[in-house]
């Protein structure tokens, strides 16, 4: 495989990979390390790269695998149980007025929902990765995709009603909702 | 926060379901299942609206962040270096190949060899090897232009956002910050200078500007000359408006240089010698005759 055919397949997925590896280390110069790692990790594996297959997703996969590492080395990781279990008992928190946050306020907020939370939000909300897709780049099974999607979501919605709060907007917009 | 119990509710099924309808990964049945429901319930329907703002909403903001103009430079000469290293590595792992048949041949134990690793960034010693071995088959002269490249543009972390032209001209200094509107005017026209500074390397003081296209570096580096240093003895690629410019290439890399009678300029890249050749050739009449009229 010539570096050309790589720089073609993969170097247009550089921007996103960069942004979610800056979400998910809310810190923009370690994802830049990290990025540049996945790069030359991808490279040296490229030869096991089947064309035509799915490029941006085996980035991610790989995206992944580094980030682990990095955050081993990095943090004090707290591993989150994959038991997380949709509840009957559906949290209802006010609702934030999202028009008057900025994007500044809402990373905050996404960086401070739990990282493997995070992880799928950002996966398939902000990549728009399916399920399936997720559940093979974090190597975890769908269920557990799911059910951290849910319970990042509402950690989420969480960090930004505290937010919109703390400027005095949106409060108790839900209070009183019930099903 | 208030917790609302479902129980057997419909409302409890349906929200189980809610973040996969969302993401459109339910079964057509249990769609149809959900959208019936969100018809009749205004409470699932506020549900399902927010929570979908909220994605919407989150998925704006992380493609909103900026990304470092250079960010795709550096993966390039990242893999680059890699590519040089792998192949280095697979032409002596060739070679030890080969010994090995003999040795084994004549029953001769073999020391075991390792890959040689890329200099890290804080590696110091290891960029100083780097830069001695990328420089090797170049003359002394071209040398001093190329290992300020390699030191100062390669092995170097930029800052996500980078300083404006005016912030960059002051930076260098009155002496030569006229440089930086200069270059840019000369440059084609999808260059960008990311960094301008002083510099030194070597125990050499330089005036170093880093361009990029996107996917190359490219440095102008300028230095004031030591006793006996002079570009003459090279082979001349061309004259430009009376300025004699060198090149010669050094593993992936190409060094045009040109001098006045104080300095030595150079031009420095990865893009290939005739690319190279044309920005230095583009650069050389100007800047020589700045650097002809910078007397202090």
């Amino acid at each position: 495989m010539k570096r050309q055919d790589f720089e073609e397949a993969a170097l247009p997925h550089l921007s996103d990979l960069y942004r979610t590896a800056t979400r998910l280390l809310a810190d923009s110069t370690k994802a830049d390390d990290v990025v540049q790692d996945v790069y030359l990790q991808a490279w040296k594996s490229f030869d096991r790269f089947e064309v035509g297959t799915n490029c941006r997703a085996w980035l991610y996969k790989i995206l992944f695998h580094v980030v682990h590492h990095h955050r081993r080395k990095w943090f004090n990781v707290r591993m989150v149980k994959d038991s997380e279990e949709i509840l009957d008992q559906v949290a209802v928190s006010s609702d934030p007025i999202l028009e008057h946050l900025t994007d500044e306020e809402i990373l905050c907020a996404l960086d401070r929902v739990p990282h493997d939370f995070r992880a799928v939000v950002l996966l398939v909300d902000v990549d728009e990765f399916s399920y399936k897709e997720a559940s093979a780049i974090l190597n975890v099974p769908i269920g557990t995709v799911m059910s951290r999607l849910s319970r990042g979501r509402k950690l989420l919605r969480e960090q930004l009603a505290e937010t919109a709060q703390s400027y005095g907007i949106g409060k108790g917009k839900l209070e009183g909702r019930t099903a | 926060m208030r917790l609302v119990q479902f129980g057997d509710h419909p409302c409890a099924r349906i929200r189980r379901y809610v973040d996969s309808y969302i993401n459109n990964e339910l079964l057509v049945e249990t769609n149809h299942e959900v959208l019936r429901h969100l018809e009749t319930c205004p409470a699932c329907a506020a549900e399902v609206e927010s929570r979908t703002r909220i994605k919407a909403r989150s998925k704006s903001a992380v493609q909103n962040q900026s990304i470092p103009e250079d960010l795709e430079a550096r993966v390039r000469a990242a893999l680059r270096q890699d590519s040089r290293s792998s192949f280095a590595w697979t032409r002596w792992a060739s070679a030890a190949a080969a010994i090995l048949v003999v040795a084994v041949g004549l029953w001769v134990e073999v020391p075991r060899w390792t890959r040689p690793a890329l200099p890290e960034l804080a590696d110091r010693r290891g960029q100083d090897v780097f830069i001695q071995k990328a420089s090797a088959s170049l003359s002394a002269v071209l040398k001093v232009g190329l290992g300020d490249h390699i030191h100062c543009s390669i092995f170097r972390k930029y800052p996500k956002d980078p300083p404006s032209v005016d912030e960059m001209a002051q930076k260098l200094g009155p002496a030569y910050q006229d440089l930086v509107p200069l270059v840019k005017a000369r440059v084609p026209e999808e260059y960008r200078i990311i960094l301008a500074h002083q510099c030194g390397y070597q125990g050499r003081r330089f005036v170093h500007l880093t361009l990029t296209n996107g996917s190359s570096l490219l440095s102008l580096v300028i230095t004031r000359k030591q006793p006996g240093e002079s570009m003459q003895a090279l082979t001349v690629s061309d004259h430009v408006s009376g300025v004699s410019v060198y090149q010669a290439t050094a593993q992936n890399y190409d060094v045009a240089g040109f001098e006045t009678d104080l300095f030595l300029a150079y031009v420095v890249s990865d893009l290939g010698a005739r690319q190279n050749l044309q920005i230095a050739y583009a650069l050389a009449p100007s800047v020589h005759q700045f650097l002809a009229a910078v007397r202090s």
